[in-house]
Parts: structure tokens; C-alpha cells; sequence
């Protein structure tokens, strides 16, 4: 491509300008695409079809000739299903608590004045640069010391404190009008109540967009459930699908089927809240 | 500010509330506010992270079954054993080439998707796919891909390619790792920069072309320093989650072949649960730690100073 932008193009050259972009984009939507096409496609054959066409591409890769829904039926009645259940469970009650708990963390770092406030925003800050995943180890032997092993509030308690869910909610929170605040408080208004009347309802992207960093936080987790979930009625999605791989003779159908399953309820949650999402990134002046 | 605060606007009978109630200060109200969430960062963040420190300065005997305090030795240990090295060099290998791969992939994605075209919103749809893939199921569903019998190798032979180990050969493993890993990453760093994109106002570039500047110079001199935010939040958050990779590692090489895909995590699960040295295994954590806010402060300053 010519960089004297002042003389006239000639058709060819033109035409790739105005369908270039498109042209690309759809070949690469359709690069990132194919994988989980294929893992779709693999979920309603049989096993041993899957493996009699692993080393064939044909149009039959990507479309079952004769679909059905067994694997799916097969891993609804074994440890998978409840395990699927798990994660719902843990990640629901993740992002509950852990909303409520790091809009009212926001909000007593934003709105409202206090000497010692900047310390307090340090622990926040600190405890979001520790990476979870590597202190895991020592946090598990506290949690063993508990006897919070193979419980659900064991599984859930690491997912609720979120340093990145606090800073996003907080750097939103500092843009609420401080007048607001005021006339409220004349009015008779508590803290409790300009929080919940006035910053929660105003603060909708922000608080979806946190959720989502709660929820992903808690559906993808491997490390920690691996480390204080190990009996098979307390384990999650990920980890089931793990011990189904790690089989002798693994059931490809079931872990297709597994997989489709463990993308499919995030994927919705993304691709309807991707609005918020980018939102609350905007907003949050981490731009 | 704090002052415009201080009256309690519901007790007229208060003429004069020179020294307020502990209750209504407002240090008092703020820390009600927060003590929830603090008490779960001090216990689950700060309180572990103590631990793994004191806890890598101890050792306990296999024979005695005694626990003592041996100062620094642990991380002597490491400092003289081949294979902690060899963990080092592959992170930083891996993380040398993924973070800026997927940065610059994720940029080259934010930038063409910010343009208008048919069917741009379904496209930019099919590339966040990935992003709803947890770490453990893109681990299984490339395991299959790259198996050598498996579909990549029959589509390579359909174009009359020879066929590649990929996950079983030493010099293909890691770079195997880097592509599944980058699926799913480059789509959510996207997610991100285009949000920054559509935040520059248009009359900037309105005013570049006018001055004549051409499509590259309007990137290198608009966009990118109006990006310059995003891009270090997404280069910054990348780096961290790429130095804590773990689940594919575990899940499809254990580490190999011939350990050439040994990421630090991974290492410090192996010391911790199948050699059995707790104490080793945690002065590696401090040692990743560390490495990671290191690396992570200097490209905030990198990203800092380029603002002058």
C-alpha cells in the first residue's frame, strides 16, 4: 500500500479499502469460532465416531451426520451434573455477597470523608497485586485448620474479598455528585439510606460490570476448588471435567458435551452484558 | 469537605455539637462500611500472603517429623537446583512472548473492530467466544486438537503438510501452550482497548487529516497516545495472569516434555504435593511473587514516563 493519500486509487485497490475489513474480520471471527464449533458438533456423536473421524476432515467434521443428545444424558446422571450444579451455586452466591459487600467497601472509601482513608485504599490496592492462585497453598491450610474443607462456604469465601471489584465500584462511585449527597443528608437521609437509595440505583453498569469480574473469578477457578474440593459431592464444573480426561479410557462425547455445557452459561452472561462490561471499564478510570 | 459533613441534620435540639458521638464520625460510619470487605481481604489476601512468607523460612524434617526455623536456607535450595531454574527460564520465555503477542494481537483486533462494516458486531461476537472458555476446558478441548492423529494434523495433511507433534515434542510444547492460551486471552484484552477506542473523540482525527497525516501516522500519533491508559491496564493485568498459569500445564504436559513446559506455578504445585516439601514450594511463591510485582512496576514506569 502507497502512502501518497492525494492521488486518486485505482478500482482494485479501492474495493479491497471498503470490503478489506470486513473481508478480515470474518475470517478471523470465523478462526476463533471453529474450535467450539467442532466441540459442539463432537458433543451430539457417539464416542467412537469421534475418534474414527479425529484424523479425517471432511464437511461431516464440523456437522453431526446423525445427531444425539446421549452425552448429554450421560453426563446429567453422573458426577458432572451436580457438579455443574456446584459452580452455579458458588459463583450465584459469590456474586450476591460479594457485591454487596464491595459496593459498601466503595462506598465508605468514596463517600464519605475520613482521616486514615488513604491507608485503607493501600490494603485494598495491595491485596488486589497478591495473586490469588499463588498463595492458595498457605490459604488452604488455614482452611483446613477450619474444617472448611469440602463445604460450600469454603468454596465461596475466597470469591467474595475482590480487591478489582472494590476499585472499579469506587473509581464509579467518585464521580456521584457530592451535592446529591448533601441534600439527602439534609432531608433526614442516613448513610445506610444514601447508599442504597441513591449510589446502588445509580451505579447499575458499574455493579454489572464488578459481577462479572466476581462470576468469571469464581466459574473458571481450577487452582482452588482442586485444593478444598476434593470430595466428589463438593467438586466443581472445571474440576470434573479434568477427572473426566484424566480417565483411562476417556468418553470423549461426555467431555464435548461437558465442555459445551461449561461455555455455554458464561458465553450468555458475556455476550448480554458486554454493554456493561465496556461501560464500567470506561468509566472506571483505568482508561 | 469533611466539615460540610459534620451536622447531624436530624437533631435540632443539638445546638452545638462541638465533639460528636463516636457513632456519627464519620471515620467510625466509613469503617462500618468497609469492615466486611476488609475483614475478607486481611484473612483470605494478607493473612495467607504472611503465611507463605513465614512459611518459607521454615523446614521440617522428614525423619523427625520437626518443624524448624532455618532463615534463608529454602531459598538457597532453589538457587542451587538446576530444575528451579529451568522452571524460571521457561515463565519468562512463555511470558516474553505471550504478553506482547497478545497485546499487539489484541490491539490489531480492538482497531479493526472499531471500524464500521457489515456484520462488524457478529464477527467481533464469534472472537469473544472464547473468552467464556475457562482455562481447564480450553486445556481439554486443545488436548484433543493437538493430539497427533487429531483434527489439526488431518487438516494439515489435507494442504499436503507433514504431520507435527506439537504437545509431545520439547521444542513445539510450550510455543503449542502460547496459541491455546492466546484463543482465549487476545478476545477479553479486546473487550478492553476497543472500550478506550471509542472513547478518543473523533475530532482528533478529523483535525490529522486535515494536517495530511496519513492512516499510520494518525495510529502512531492519536491513537496510540490516547490508548496509552488501556494499553497498561491490559499489559499490566496480562502479565500478571500469564505468570500464574497453571491448569493447562497440569491438565496436559505435567511440565514436559523434558520440562519444557514447567511454568513456576506448576513447579511449586509439583514441590508442594508430589515431592511433599511444603516449605521449599512456598519460598518459590514468595520468589513468583516478587518477580511478578517487579516486572509489573517497571512496566507501569515504562508506560509513566512515556507520557512526557
Amino acid at each position: 500500500m502507497s502512502h501518497s493519500p492525494a492521488r486518486p486509487r485505482s478500482a482494485g485497490p479501492r474495493a479491497l479499502r471498503r470490503h478489506g475489513p470486513a473481508v478480515l474480520a470474518a475470517a478471523i471471527g470465523i478462526l476463533f469460532a471453529l474450535p467450539l464449533l467442532w466441540v459442539f458438533s463432537g458433543s451430539l456423536r457417539d464416542t467412537d465416531e469421534i475418534f474414527a473421524g479425529l484424523d479425517r476432515i471432511s464437511w461431516t467434521t464440523l456437522v453431526p451426520a446423525d445427531p444425539t443428545l446421549d452425552n448429554y444424558a450421560t453426563l446429567l446422571s453422573g458426577d458432572f451434573g451436580i457438579a455443574v450444579a456446584n459452580s452455579v451455586l458458588v459463583s450465584a452466591v459469590t456474586v450476591a455477597a460479594g457485591l454487596v459487600m464491595s459496593a459498601m467497601a466503595a462506598f465508605g472509601l468514596s463517600a464519605i470523608p475520613f482521616r486514615g482513608r488513604g491507608a485503607v485504599f493501600a490494603v485494598v490496592v495491595l491485596s488486589f497485586l497478591i495473586p490469588f492462585d499463588a498463595i492458595a497453598i498457605p490459604l488452604s491450610a488455614v482452611f483446613r485448620d477450619w474444617s472448611l474443607q469440602n463445604t460450600y462456604l469454603g468454596l465461596i469465601l475466597p470469591g467474595i474479598g475482590n480487591g478489582l471489584a472494590i476499585f472499579l465500584i469506587r473509581q464509579f462511585f467518585l464521580a456521584v455528585p457530592k451535592e446529591l449527597v448533601e441534600a439527602a443528608r439534609l432531608d433526614g437521609l442516613g448513610w445506610w439510606g444514601v447508599f442504597w437509595r441513591i449510589y446502588v440505583p445509580l451505579s447499575r453498569p458499574v455493579l454489572i460490570g464488578a459481577g462479572m469480574t466476581l462470576f468469571l473469578f469464581q466459574w473458571q477457578a481450577y487452582v482452588w476448588p482442586l485444593l478444598i474440593g476434593t470430595e466428589p459431592a463438593k467438586q466443581l464444573g472445571p474440576i470434573a471435567l479434568g477427572n473426566l480426561q484424566g480417565q483411562l479410557v476417556p468418553d470423549y462425547g461426555a467431555i464435548f458435551a461437558g465442555s459445551v455445557v461449561l461455555i455455554a452459561i458464561p458465553l450468555i452472561v458475556i455476550l448480554r452484558l458486554q454493554r456493561y462490561f465496556v461501560q464500567s471499564v470506561s468509566t472506571s478510570g483505568l482508561k | 469537605m469533611a466539615r460540610t459533613h459534620a451536622p447531624p441534620a436530624p437533631a435540632p435540639t443539638a445546638a452545638a455539637p462541638r465533639a460528636l458521638p463516636l457513632r456519627r464520625r464519620p471515620a467510625v460510619i466509613a469503617l462500618g462500611f468497609l469492615a466486611p470487605a476488609l475483614l475478607m481481604l486481611v484473612v483470605l489476601r494478607l493473612w495467607p500472603a504472611a503465611q507463605a512468607l513465614y512459611g518459607s523460612l521454615l523446614h521440617t524434617s522428614l525423619l523427625e517429623g520437626t518443624t524448624t526455623w532455618v532463615g534463608l536456607d529454602n531459598y538457597a535450595v532453589l538457587f542451587t537446583d538446576p530444575d528451579f531454574w529451568q522452571s524460571v527460564g521457561v515463565t519468562l520465555v512463555f511470558n516474553l512472548v505471550i504478553n506482547p503477542g497478545q497485546v499487539l494481537i489484541a490491539l490489531g483486533l480492538a482497531v479493526l473492530f472499531a471500524k464500521r462494516f457489515a456484520g462488524a458486531r457478529l464477527w467481533r461476537s464469534l472472537v469473544l467466544i472464547p473468552v467464556a472458555v475457562p482455562p481447564a476446558v480450553s486445556a481439554v478441548i486443545w488436548g484433543v486438537l493437538y493430539r497427533p492423529e487429531g483434527p489439526l494434523n488431518a487438516l494439515l495433511a489435507v494442504f499436503g503438510l507433514p504431520a507435527q507433534p506439537y504437545l509431545t515434542s520439547p521444542a513445539q510444547a510450550l510455543g503449542a501452550m502460547i496459541v491455546m492460551m492466546s484463543w482465549v486471552g487476545v478476545g477479553y484484552w479486546m473487550m478492553f482497548l476497543l472500550a478506550g477506542l471509542q472513547d478518543i473523540p473523533a475530532d482528533l482525527y478529523e483535525a490529522a487529516k486535515i494536517d495530511g497525516a496519513s492512516a499510520w501516522r494518525r495510529f502512531v500519533h492519536v491513537t496510540l497516545p490516547q490508548l496509552r491508559r488501556p494499553l497498561a491496564f491490559v499489559l499490566v493485568a496480562d502479565t500478571i495472569s500469564n505468570f500464574l498459569v497453571f491448569a493447562p500445564v497440569q491438565l496436559l504436559t505435567s511440565g514436559g516434555p523434558e520440562g519444557a513446559t514447567k511454568l513456576m506455578m506448576f513447579d511449586i504445585f509439583h514441590r508442594a504435593y508430589s515431592v511433599g516439601d511444603l516449605h521449599l514450594a512456598l519460598a518459590e511463591v514468595m520468589i513468583l511473587v516478587l518477580v511478578t510485582l517487579v516486572i509489573v512496576s517497571v512496566q507501569f514506569r515504562l508506560l509513566h514516563s512515556r507520557e512526557d
